[in-house]
């Protein structure tokens, strides 16, 4: 089975060197997506990687991951990708749990996150309220929703096709992914913070209840 | 007697027609645009200088002033044009979004072929 990881950055020069260098160590088959970064993060990426795609501006995570699934599918004919964040939250040594799940007939992989005491209150709070509501409106419970660490075969990127362009994308997929009946499997992959976190603002997850709600009344 | 709210919306109509021929010059608008706002300019002027001539219609539709009028209709107006902005925003977003995928995807495979 031809696997490809498809990473997405935005200025992220301070920590792809790292990333780059411990996945490859794992795999060859990498895919980096600069989404229209002002800093070096996509000569980073051509020093280490052949496949590298550069949006001229920033599109957004979901716009990335679509260029990067785009490529993979139609150019490289993968037959699955892992999509992992190019800010060190994800550990590459999590990738072989994708990939064992893919090569045994998985659709979908979702990576969840196991909270511990270490956890922010924020994150873990409004990580279960994100389940809990999406729980509500689809029907299914999935853990650690906002997680980018997860995986799709090329059949179930045909049937995604999600329109969300930002951070909202990981609700998008799981929200289509429940909607469409597809099965999905879980790991457990380990939980990484930065003291400096980009992440979810509480004004982001304004904005992805609000987009839960209408692609609700949408699909 | 005319009120000094009378004056400031016939000052305001007439910048209105002083900002479409400045467009019109830039070649911004056409003919039939310059015709439309210049219409609708002149007549906001003229509902400026002689708001009586609608007190057939407010009474009828039971608004006490014909600038209570005006307000509602000119909410209606921008109640119409945020929406219309709204569908245009995302309209562009979206063709933005196509071109620059569809361009680095491009990129990239004039960079393989050579």
């Amino acid at each position: 089975m031809k696997i490809f990881v498809v990473i997405p950055g935005f200025n992220e020069e301070k920590y792809l060197e790292k990333v780059l260098h411990d996945i490859l160590k794992i795999t060859k088959n990498v895919v980096y997506i600069d989404d229209g970064s002002h800093d070096k993060s996509a000569i980073i990426a051509k020093k280490h990687l052949q496949d590298v795609l550069v949006h001229e501006v920033n599109l957004g995570k979901g716009a990335a991951l679509k260029t990067g699934c785009e490529y993979a599918f139609k150019k490289l004919k993968a037959d699955a990708v892992v999509f992992m964040d190019s800010d060190k939250q994800h550990n590459p040594s999590d990738l072989s749990k994708f990939i064992k799940k893919l090569e045994g007939g998985a659709d979908v992989v979702f990576g969840v996150r196991a909270f511990d005491a270490h956890t922010p209150f924020i994150r873990l709070y409004g990580n279960k309220f994100a389940s809990f509501f999406f729980n509500l409106l689809f029907g299914k419970y999935i853990t650690d929703i906002p997680s980018g660490y997860k995986a799709i075969t090329r059949s179930v990127y045909k049937k995604l096709e999600w329109t969300a362009v930002g951070y909202e994308v990981e609700i998008e997929i799981a929200a289509r992914v429940a909607k469409n009946n597809i099965s999905y499997e879980i790991v457990e992959i380990k939980t990484i913070y930065h003291d400096v976190d980009k992440g979810v603002s509480l004004l982001d997850a304004l904005n992805i209840m609000k987009f839960l709600v209408q692609l609700k009344l949408s699909l | 007697m005319i009120s000094i709210i009378q004056i400031l919306s016939v000052i305001f109509g007439i910048f209105m027609l002083y900002v479409v021929r400045i467009h019109r010059k830039k070649e911004v608008l056409d003919r039939n645009e310059v015709f439309f706002w210049n219409t609708l300019w002149l007549g906001f002027i003229y509902v400026a200088f002689f708001p009586q001539t609608f007190r057939g219609l407010i009474q009828r539709l039971q608004i006490a002033r014909v600038f209570d009028l005006l307000v509602i209709v000119a909410f209606m107006i921008i109640t119409f044009i945020t929406f219309q902005n709204r569908i245009t925003i995302k309209n562009l977003s979206r063709k933005l979004e196509e071109i620059i995928r569809k361009k680095a995807l491009y990129e990239k495979s004039k960079i393989s072929k050579n």
